[in-house]
């Protein structure tokens, strides 16, 4: 008997692998590279969805509804697409203090009228106490697409640059402190809605396509581009902008921060012309401050992505496979 | 910062390029350092007549499949909870892993530190918690602290399956085996912390081999191949240490004494190398209400590992992962056929990683 296990739910090669066994059942004829964050469906509308659980739903930086939110709209966002309407369903444990999930409304409703983004319509589902941790979110953003063309792997090319909006990892760094006790003062998770620094940047030419290093994170994200195109990425470990707080939440875990969860933190490929005016435009938004090239797409070893280490070595960058776990010592 | 650790690095690559021109094998214990020396992306800019070997220094990995299977009888009991540490978790077993009976609705939490075992046991009161403890002599003085306290606290729903091991028999084992060519060993930083510099000194006084105290930072790892490679040209090998910063020679005192009291040394079985005499450590008489081998009556079965998976001669350092007709055929991280392919710290589990998911079209 083969059981659905909880690695098939980390983003990693095993959740790819499950997202091929859904499809297969509904058509053949999708290819890896139209698994972007969203999907078009005519004249320029996009869409997406996505469901949030997470433990805990109170964290620093934020909780599951702004979460629930700032997620479905950001894989808009990371298309060109400004997010206009949502769809929300929410299923709530029979017992859930009432204005604990009011609080969780309340910031989803914050983030929304801050967007701009209309609650158009929703479900809700109370279960009984033990068949679900708490609540589960699920929400589907629809938008607008104001790019001259679609963002996408698609347009990746040789001699473009990779950047990273903000230090990574923070998102699944706070979660993990939390999980495994760890206390900080300072860590907090990167959750934020994306699109007002992204709407600035929808007119450039030059800008080929964005993701947003949610679960799996910037690695998985890399991988996927190089897979999907048949390219070679290489990025320099120095240039990845990388919080102390996050470092040493991965030195005692034993994490990797390039796997490492964000949730206000995205991947952009862009052509070189462009890169004086992505980089300048973005950084005057809080949330992309530290906005960095940390690489770029090479011609060689296609399909793989390289990393140039502190020490000046060569390493490889592989999906991961399945969740992450404390090591032992 | 980042330009100065650049040049430190530059400097004693080419050190050790001046102090040794000729092949030489070095072995890297400890599963971490093996890690650590994929991350850094060493290997491509360490000399290519310097061939680093992993050894068996990855907890998960060194875990006999017996074992395993014993701990997978007992999750599958009424009533009971297993605590481990993650990297347990998807071991494979003869059957099945940790991961698929937690699928299947057995309790099993993974812990970062032994003490959490006190407060499931706390909270669980009317169940058994069963703490599957592995690891060396790192993560041993926790398991040790924590018997000591279930002793006194009187607790008495929590026991450990207590299965951890010791670092300095195996290496005597590895350096007396005729088969394998070690020039020197990189000793592991961790382990050290805890035993200090005397437990190593046999290396070079009786089998006159060079081995150095290293610690996990690039320029900690070269630093130890530096040191390595001037003992062996120079014909003087000794134990050195260039982890002064976290090694005191006597190591932790108070670790020790806690291992000290709880256990006592007994021969154990590791994956693939065999029984190796006074290599492991079992709960003392006076804990054996904790022992959960005694208090359920665990039998460890004895089986053979999967046809074809040639775990004991990567961990010995025999042959390098790539070489095992297993390995990215039949054994990859997504569906491990043995343990190395699948704990964090695993040789195999990292030569796929960090070769491109075994393609190996990108030699680096």
């Amino acid at each position: 008997m083969e059981n659905i296990t909880l690695g098939q739910g980390s983003g990693g090669r095993l959740t790819e692998q499950l997202i091929h066994r859904i499809t297969s059942h509904f058509s053949k004829s999708r290819t890896p590279s139209e698994l972007e964050d969203c999907s078009f469906l005519k004249n320029g509308i996009a869409m997406t969805i996505d469901s949030f659980t997470v433990t805990p739903r109170e964290f620093p930086g934020g909780n599951i509804g702004k979460l629930a939110v700032c997620g479905s709209t950001n894989d808009l966002a990371v298309r060109g697409v400004k997010p206009e309407f949502l769809a929300m369903s929410v299923v709530i444990e029979e017992g859930m203090d009432i204005s604990e999930f009011d609080s969780y409304m309340e910031s989803a409703a914050a983030i929304c009228s801050k967007l701009d983004v209309k609650l158009s319509t929703g479900d809700t589902k109370v279960v009984p106490k033990g068949s679900l941790d708490g609540i589960f979110i699920t929400t589907c953003a629809v938008g607008t697409s104001l790019t001259p063309f679609p963002w996408g792997m698609a347009n990746i090319r040789t001699g473009d640059l990779v950047a990273v909006t903000t230090s990574i990892g923070q998102h699944g760094a706070t979660i993990g402190a939390s999980r495994f006790d760890l206390e900080s003062a300072t860590l907090q998770s990167d959750c934020a809605a994306l699109w007002p620094a992204i709407s600035e940047i929808t007119e450039m030419k030059g800008v080929r396509c964005m993701r947003d290093c949610t679960r799996g994170g910037l690695g998985t994200v890399l991988c996927e581009w190089a897979e999907g195109t048949a390219t070679g990425i290489e990025i320099d470990e120095t240039k990845i902008p990388l919080t102390p707080e996050v470092n040493s939440v991965c030195d005692i875990l034993g994490f990797d921060p390039l796997y490492l969860a964000c949730e206000g933190c995205a991947a952009i490929v862009f052509s070189p012309e462009e890169k004086d005016r992505v980089i300048a435009t973005m950084k005057k938004h809080d949330m992309c401050k530290d906005i960095a090239v940390i690489g770029e797409i090479v011609d060689s070893h296609e399909k793989l992505v390289g990393m140039r280490t502190d020490i000046g070595g060569m390493r490889i960058i592989d999906m991961p496979v399945s969740e992450m776990l404390p090591r032992i010592c | 910062m980042e330009n100065f650790k650049k040049e430190k690095g530059v400097q004693l690559l080419r050190a050790i390029e001046q102090v040794c021109s000729k092949d030489i094998k070095l072995m890297e214990v400890c599963g971490t350092h093996t890690v650590s020396i994929f991350r850094h992306g060493l290997r491509s800019v360490i000399p290519e007549n310097i061939h680093m070997l992993s050894g068996p220094g990855c907890p998960v990995c060194v875990t006999d499949q017996g074992d395993i299977d014993a701990a997978l009888e007992v999750a599958s009991r009424e009533n009971t909870i297993i605590a481990t540490y993650g990297d347990m978790l998807r071991v494979p077993g003869s059957e099945t892993s940790l991961a698929t009976m937690k699928a299947r609705g057995s309790d099993i939490r993974i812990i970062t530190s032994a003490h959490q075992c006190i407060d499931i046991a706390g909270k669980n009161p009317d169940r058994e918690i069963v703490f599957f403890a592995v690891g060396f002599e790192t993560t041993a003085p926790a398991t040790a602290a924590l018997m000591i306290d279930a002793h006194e606290r009187k607790i008495s729903n929590l026991s450990a399956m207590a299965l951890h091991k010791r670092t300095p028999p195996v290496l005597e084992a590895l350096a007396t085996d005729p088969d394998l060519e070690i020039d020197g060993f990189i000793l592991p930083g961790h382990v050290s912390v805890i035993l200090g510099h005397e437990p190593y000194s046999f290396l070079a006084e009786r089998y006159k081999l060079p081995s150095c105290i290293t610690g996990f930072e690039a320029e900690d790892i070269l630093m130890g191949i530096y040191s390595l490679t001037r003992q062996i040209q120079r014909g003087k090998p000794k134990l050195s240490s260039v982890y002064p910063r976290a090694v005191r020679k006597e190591g932790n005192i108070k670790a020790k004494k806690l291992m000290e009291t709880a256990f006592e040394v007994c021969d154990a079985k590791w994956r693939g190398l065999g029984i190796i005499p006074n290599s492991g450590l079992k709960l003392k008489e006076l804990f054996s209400d904790l022992d959960s081998y005694r208090k359920f009556d665990i039998r460890t079965p004895d089986v053979k590992p999967p046809a074809g998976c040639r775990c004991g001669e990567v961990l010995s350092g025999k042959l390098i992962p790539p070489e095992c007709p297993l390995f990215a055929k039949k054994c990859t991280p997504a569906s491990p056929v043995g343990p190395c392919m699948v704990s964090s710290e695993g040789s195999c589990s990292a030569y796929f990683k960090y070769s491109g998911g075994g393609t190996g079209h990108w030699k680096i």
